[in-house]
């Protein structure tokens, strides 16, 4: 049927005048004269995190996308500038609280590698195994996310419970459930003995075999299927283009995880393989994060298995400082003493991390003399990958917007810091 | 490693349909569930669990490092016959930074979790507050404790669990403060003023004052140490 | 005078055609001589005036209504490892909590806002309840009925065909971005059910040879479903369809367009609304019932006289609500074009199958 073009001066709904929004109106106008929509997927919506998306709809199918991300800005990189180097570790730990361990990883690698502190090795598994737990968490959060954004309340319900193990595993190993602040320059805060790791070895067991429920209620049900399959298609060249980074990268066919390009921790010494994906649809992003589930429990098991004994602490901390307790499997009594005067020397340092969902980035100017630092940078990977999730909701339909928001796992507290 | 095909033919989207009724039906009937009914009922936590902070107040050699390292500036240190600890729960964060750098295990943890203030006043908890632990309800009178064995089972026993743990002391490296600079002091008595142990004397000599320490008294709590400005000085084990 | 007549006429009318229950006979029989009381126990009894408030009209729907949100939400909670509401009476573990729920939307503050059609937005809630309440007037329940009509599965289908149109408006009344969106796709799951839906009906209407919900239920001495499955299928998923329950719960979805039509309302209206989607699934499964199950057949308890065929009618409808629940936890959400797709390749060629299926049946002469 040929549309017929009228061209009549239209004036927008007048309820989107007072509304502060970081559009041009020329723009609003434009999509008013064009006989299109425009639907705000605010911050107050069941479906979005704390972010409002504008959507231009043309009857039911997206044809622009702007994000307004930045209602969770909480200006930790200034923050940090006023804090010791030990004061940071709380903060730095916020964005993600599920993820905490490996967003205190890279802080703390940061400070190791500027200061040069050499790590024993049994901290370095146990860092691993914490690091690995946190990654298991937030997989199964953002399959939960996925899962109540496309209506399945069950499939929210089971990754919350499973995620319950893990929260029991961090607590047996630290003290608390998540954002435990445990890892600190030169090993991590105390020791953990055999009936705890023997604790998470039977856990993982536990998770893999309630996974098997949760895949075949909602992995493997035709309806979740056909809600993401062929939905946000990202190729190749248009995933590398956009800067898209973690397991949104690799479902997209591209093989890269900073844990094989650089082996920190204890990474390179363990046998674990990179999951890739071909199509760069929902789907595909989903599975590849079900199977790096199962890739983290491998390594789990293998690191428990494999773990030397040893210290915790790092005996370069000992030196040349007053410490009242040198007990190198608790930091207990000592810890102001080995950290509440640090300094960095004069330069720049900069670590690459594999968070949950990405690629992590910190960057730390320190001025040589100063106990807090003089800058740090952290790009999450949220913000890394905005763009390739706007970019793949053109030429979807409105309903896609929460399947693959939910595919892509955006987590708005990580993504505006 | 690659992610397998998923296959889209009618067949197999039957069995999945009849896969996912089956998991429906199976959990109605047996469910597998790993609810806690609080309050009823209160899940076991490990000893080392960070909750609330008590205070010993005959360990504490106020030496301040609580309130240094605090990174939410929680802790006020409050004068009764010497300085203590005060913490405000509005910012506290349960970190317990303060717990591992006190070196005399003067604050220790606990497992008390959830606390009720009635208004914003409450929160700060001075530290007559802190020494003995808050006034517990207690509506439970059965402990949950997640085991796995074959598989996760919440093993229910008719006990009220303890809520304050028994922490020992640190096996504490003594120190003591000794003049490591002696031409470097200016006779300012910074430290003789901040001492906490009142181990510091100040004497007038000709014209020239000279401090001394009391090395019976010093607690090696390192207050001097830090406030010299002329780094004169420092902290030694003692012998 | 006249006036005094036509109510000793009514009472003689009210008293030929009363429900017989042999269990309080005796009490029925000492309050009829009392002067006044008789009048209303009449009129109470009176069969069409039974069927509408008590059974299976209105008392039906209330009893129905609490049962099926606190099943709903334990079952749900039980398929979701939790435990479900609990607390609100706590020695019949939360049995009253749809009551509080009810009781609550009473207290609440009703807010119309500035930008909708005021007279709309507020009586179109109520007005549903004609075309949702019409249906039990025809439905029967052994000999309780309101209007014996030999068209009466025709009719009651007919009726069921007006609910969206209320819908939509009002989700046009509200005036709002959101709601505006549910009401187009509200219009869009009306087509995508509607044909596979009548052509269902209309292949059990064509078997047992009428549409009289009697001379149905008199030759299923086997059940409808045994004979002719297909059409329960078809039956069963527009079922779902209609009343947007998951998987097809498009209209009112809630993490996409923040509830669809009724994104707008507070307060006792949105409680009223709220139990639109549960009376027409009542409806549907009083249908299903007489279509597939059998009606009112069953084991007739003698003490209950007239009742007994309407308990078991109702007992019969509940328990399909109850399997219909189970839906709720196990599927996601279908997108709209999928659905639509459904209802017109695979339900509409299912339900010619069945179609077909009936006439081979009918000219059988099995079913005489």
């Amino acid at each position: 049927m040929k549309e017929i073009s009228i061209d009549v001066p239209v004036e927008p709904p007048a309820e989107l005048k007072p509304l502060f929004i970081p559009i041009p109106p020329e723009y609003v106008e434009d999509a008013y004269k064009k006989d299109e929509y425009l639907v705000l997927v605010g911050p107050q919506h069941p479906g979005s995190g704390h972010m409002r998306i504008i959507v231009r709809v043309d009857g039911d199918v997206i044809v622009d996308a702007i994000p307004d991300p930045g209602y969770v800005h909480r200006s930790m990189e200034k923050l940090a500038e006023n804090r010791l180097y030990i004061q940071n570790i709380p903060l730095f730990e916020r964005p993600a609280i599920m993820d905490n361990a490996n967003f205190n990883l890279g802080y703390i690698r940061a400070i190791e590698e500027a200061l040069d502190i050499e790590v024993p090795e049994r901290a370095k598994y146990l860092r691993m195994i914490m690091a690995e737990l946190c990654r298991i968490g937030t997989h199964l959060y953002d399959a939960a996310i996925l899962a109540v954004f496309i209506g399945h309340t069950t499939g929210f319900m089971y990754p919350f419970a499973i995620r319950e193990l893990i929260c029991e595993c961090l607590v047996k190993m630290t003290g608390v459930r998540f954002t435990s602040s445990f890892i600190i320059p030169g090993g991590i805060r105390r020791d953990a003995d055999n009936s705890v790791l023997d604790f998470v070895k039977k856990a993982t067991f536990e998770i893999e075999r309630r996974l098997k429920n949760f895949e075949k209620i909602f992995i493997k049900n035709p309806a979740t299927i056909a809600r993401l399959k062929d939905v946000g298609v990202l190729s190749k060249e248009e995933a590398i283009k956009y800067g898209v980074v973690g397991p949104f990268l690799r479902a997209s066919g591209v093989e890269y995880d900073v844990r094989k390009v650089e082996g920190y921790e204890a990474y390179d010494e363990l046998d674990w393989e990179i999951v890739v994906a071909d199509e760069g649809d929902g789907y595909s992003r989903f599975l590849v994060r079900v199977n790096e589930i199962n890739q983290s429990l491998n390594i789990i098991r293998q690191a428990i298995g494999r773990i030397p004994e040893g210290d915790v602490i790092s005996q370069d901390l000992f030196e040349n400082v007053n410490a009242n307790t040198k007990n190198p499997k608790d930091i207990r009594g000592a810890f102001y003493d080995l950290f509440a005067n640090l300094k960095l020397p004069l330069g720049e340092t900069t670590t690459l991390t594999e968070a949950a969902r990405g690629l992590l980035l910190y960057t730390i100017i320190s001025d040589g003399e100063s106990n807090v630092p003089y800058r740090v940078r952290i790009v999450s990977p949220g913000w890394l990958y905005l763009r390739g999730f706007m970019e793949s909701l053109r030429g979807e339909r409105l309903a896609d917007l929460q399947a693959i928001y939910g595919s892509f796992g955006y987590f708005p507290p990580e993504a505006d810091r | 490693m690659k992610v397998e095909k998923v296959e889209i033919d009618p067949i197999s989207r039957i069995i999945g349909h009849i896969n996912a009724i089956s998991v429906g039906v199976k959990q109605a009937i047996k469910p597998e569930r790993i609810t806690v009914e609080y309050p009823r009922e209160r899940r076991k936590l490990p000893d080392n669990f960070r909750g609330l902070i008590l205070f010993e107040k005959d360990r504490c050699i106020s030496c301040f490092r609580c309130a240094f390292i605090c990174p939410a500036n929680a802790i006020q240190m409050e004068l009764y016959d010497n300085y203590y600890p005060s913490i405000d729960y509005s910012k506290c964060i349960l970190c317990h930074f303060c717990v591992d750098s006190c070196p005399t295990t003067a604050l220790k943890q606990t497992k008390i979790h959830d606390v009720a203030f009635r208004d914003l006043d409450e929160m700060v908890v001075h530290t007559d507050e802190m020494i003995n632990p808050p006034k517990l309800v207690r509506e439970d009178k059965i402990t949950v404790e997640y085991k796995i064995d074959r598989e996760l089972i919440l093993e229910r026993r008719k006990e009220v669990e303890n809520l304050i743990v028994d922490v020992e002391p640190v096996e504490r490296i003594g120190y003591h403060s000794a003049c490591v600079n002696p031409q470097n002091c200016i006779g300012c008595a910074l430290c003789a003023r901040v001492c906490p142990a009142n181990a510091i004397s100040v004497k007038t000599e000709d014209e020239k004052r000279v401090l001394s320490i009391d090395v019976d008294k010093c607690t090696g709590c390192g207050l001097c140490v830090r406030e010299c400005p002329t780094k004169t000085l420092s902290l030694v084990e003692v012998v | 005078m006249e006036m005094l007549e036509v109510l000793v006429e009514m009472f003689e009318m009210f008293k030929s055609n009363m429900v017989n229950i042999p269990l309080i006979q005796p009490v029925i029989d000492a309050l009829m001589n009392i002067p006044i009381v008789n009048y209303i126990v009449a009129l109470v009894l009176w069969k069409p005036f039974f069927a509408i408030a008590i059974l299976p009209g209105l008392g039906g729907i209330m009893i129905v209504l609490l049962l099926m949100v606190y099943w709903e939400r334990k079952l749900t909670a039980r398929i979701q490892w939790r435990v479900g509401p609990l607390e609100v009476f706590r020695p019949l573990r939360g049995l009253i909590q749809p009551l509080a729920d009810g009781f609550r939307y009473f207290f609440q503050e009703v807010i119309v806002h500035v930008d909708s059609h005021r007279p709309y937005f507020v009586q179109l809630p109520i007005l549903t309840f004609i075309p949702v309440l019409l249906p039990i007037l025809f439905i029967p329940a052994g000999e309780i009925v309101a209007i014996r009509s030999s068209y009466a599965i025709q009719i009651i289908v007919a009726l069921i065909a007006l609910i969206p149109i209320t819908i939509i408006a009002i989700g046009w009344a509200s005036n709002s971005r959101f709601a505006y969106i549910g009401s187009v796709r509200e219009a869009m799951m009306y087509f995508a059910y509607e044909v596979p839906f009548v052509i269902a009906v209309l292949a059990m209407i064509l078997m047992y040879g009428s549409g009289d919900p009697y001379v149905i239920v008199e030759k299923q001495s086997v059940p409808g479903v045994i004979m002719n499955p297909i059409a329960f299928l078809v039956f069963f998923i527009a079922t779902l369809m209609a009343t947007s329950r998951l998987p097809f719960e498009i209209p009112e979805a809630d993490q996409e367009i923040a509830f669809g039509p009724f994104v707008e309302y507070s307060g006792i209206l949105f409680g009223i609304v709220m139990t639109l989607a549960y009376e027409k699934l009542y409806i549907m499964c009083l249908l299903m019932s007489i279509l597939f199950f059998g009606g009112w057949n069953g084991i007739s308890i003698p003490l209950l006289g007239d009742l007994s065929p309407a308990i078991w009618l109702f007992v019969k409808a509940v328990v399909v609500m109850l399997i219909v629940a189970l839906a709720r936890s196990i599927y996601p959400r279908f997108r709209l074009d999928q659905a639509l797709k459904l209802g017109w390749t695979s339900m509409l060629l299912i339900s010619l199958v069945s179609l077909a299926l009936a006439i081979v049946i009918r000219l059988s002469g099995w079913l005489g």
